[in-house]
């Protein structure tokens, strides 16, 4: 588990240098690929929420500081993503081949919005219409970016042996 | 139950308690610290999202955090150079080359309205030659007809159409002019077009003179290569020198034998001349100072009607 921490910790700051000083710069076909929010998502959905939320909410503290921003901003959106997509790969999605993508496409889409509606709502700038607009790049190229990121995810935090949700057995007769 | 359960698993009475597994806690007292801690890191978010947001309490913290940060980003940074100077030489390339068409296609777009500009220029100035020179004295018996050529003589044809017919006024026999000079008579008149012989036509025939020498006064028709004049009946006495002009003679015996052509009119310039003892007359070439093989525009001269009753051509 701490060796989990450890590389969780390493591989979302990474992404979070990644995506400040790199990424951001770029905005291919109107969109914005966001590299920490795919990275979280692969944590969250091979090692469960609570690791997913703890993720989210230090990578987000991690992004507001880098950029300045309000702090817990990003966090609260990644902490609320890294949990419900944990969720997801604990119920559902587990060894469900399109599980990472599925995820990362409606994650990057809530995302948006509720990060323009969380903006909104604190009277910061929210350009609805060309956030909207690069939507579909902004998924596209997260989806792009899945592929590599949930295989490496997979190599560094190889999933665990799951058992069945059910731990005692009852005979009826 | 699962199907390939162990017949011990299978017959016993009571519960059997799996071995926990390392993997994912989905007891009740998970749910329950999972729930505690995505609470409280949404409350722990909230506040910092509020005290951010109302008070400048936490800005030194993150400064700090941020002055951290510095210099991996600047790493980072570092380490993306190339790459991101690579992305901007290919975007610029891709940039370049979507410029570069759309260049081109304006330049091409830019060419075209420059033609038509020039093309337009040149006829403009053309029209106003020729209106210019339809005001000449030498045709005040003459009503002048402006008209475009629609086609051009070939070397079997030496005749043009017109865009004028007799809705115009345009008639048989008129004698056609450019600013040029000569060009021939209309030959064929419908409604709104005519054709015209040129004066390098086989079957065209002008009296002509120099202007400089009276008294080298003979028949313009055409010679013997493709658009060459020859100056015919111009006695071996008179005096003839090359790039002398020959104009159209008009009519001889003051009036009495009638001419087509109204006496003035610049033909062209006498490009050489000479004379043998076996030749009666001397042998006069003319270059046709009009264009002949690419007009334009044309005027047609339409005999007044007093004029045409006085003869006076």
């Amino acid at each position: 588990m701490t060796w989990d921490i450890l590389k969780a910790a390493l591989l979302l700051f990474v992404a979070v240098l990644v995506q400040v000083a790199v990424l951001s710069a770029y905005h291919p076909l109107g969109g914005r690929a966001d590299i920490v929010l795919v990275v979280l998502l692969s944590i969250a959905l091979l090692r469960g929420a609570i690791f997913g939320a703890v993720s989210g909410f230090a990578a987000g503290l991690l992004i507001d500081t880098a950029n300045l921003d309000t702090l817990g901003f990003t966090s609260l959106l990644l902490t609320v993503a890294g949990f419900w997509i944990g969720r997801y790969g604990e119920t559902t999605a587990r060894d469900r081949f399109h599980a990472p993508y599925l995820s990362v496409a409606v994650v990057t889409a809530l995302y948006t919005v509720c990060a323009l509606a969380l903006r909104f709502v604190l009277g910061d700038p929210a350009p609805a219409g060309v956030v909207l607009a690069g939507l579909p790049a902004s998924i596209l190229l997260n989806l792009i970016l899945t592929l590599p990121i949930y295989a490496l995810a997979r190599r560094i935090f190889p999933p665990v042996a799951i058992s069945d949700r059910v731990h005692e057995v009852r005979l009826l007769a | 139950m699962p199907r390939n359960r162990p017949a011990r698993v299978a017959v016993l009475g009571s519960s059997v308690q799996r071995s926990a597994t390392p993997g994912y806690s989905s007891s009740r007292s998970g749910a329950l610290r999972r729930r505690i801690v995505v609470v409280c890191l949404v409350l722990a978010a909230f506040v910092l999202l509020t005290v951010s947001f109302r008070s400048s309490a936490l800005d030194g913290v993150e400064g700090y955090g941020a002055s951290a940060l510095r210099p991996f980003e600047i790493a980072a940074n570092r380490v993306a150079h190339p790459f991101r100077d690579a992305t901007g030489y290919t975007r610029g390339l891709f940039d370049a080359k979507s410029e570069n068409k759309q260049l081109e296609k304006k330049n091409a777009l830019l060419w075209l309205e420059l033609t038509e500009a020039r093309e337009n220029e040149q006829q403009n100035g053309a029209i106003a030659k020729l209106a210019h020179y339809a005001s000449a004295p030498i045709f005040k018996d003459f009503t002048t007809i402006g008209a475009q050529v629609l086609s051009s003589p070939s070397d079997f044809d030496q005749s043009v159409t017109i865009a004028a017919g007799s809705d115009q006024g345009v008639k048989p026999y008129d004698v056609v002019v450019t600013s040029g000079g000569l060009v021939g008579q209309v030959t064929k008149v419908t409604k709104d077009v005519s054709r015209v012989m040129l004066i390098t036509s086989a079957s065209s025939s002008v009296r002509a003179v120099d202007v400089l020498h009276p008294e080298a006064v003979g028949q313009l028709d055409p010679g013997g290569g493709s658009g060459s004049l020859e100056l015919d009946g111009v006695s071996k006495s008179a005096q003839v020198t090359m790039g002398d002009t020959v104009v159209t003679a008009g009519s001889p015996g003051k009036g009495q034998l009638p001419s087509l052509f109204p006496r003035g009119i610049v033909i062209g310039t006498v490009s050489s001349a000479g004379q043998n003892d076996t030749d009666i007359y001397k042998d006069i070439q003319v270059s046709a100072s009009a264009n002949l093989g690419s007009l334009q525009n044309v005027l047609v001269l339409v005999p007044k009607p007093q004029a045409a009753v006085k003869g006076k051509r």
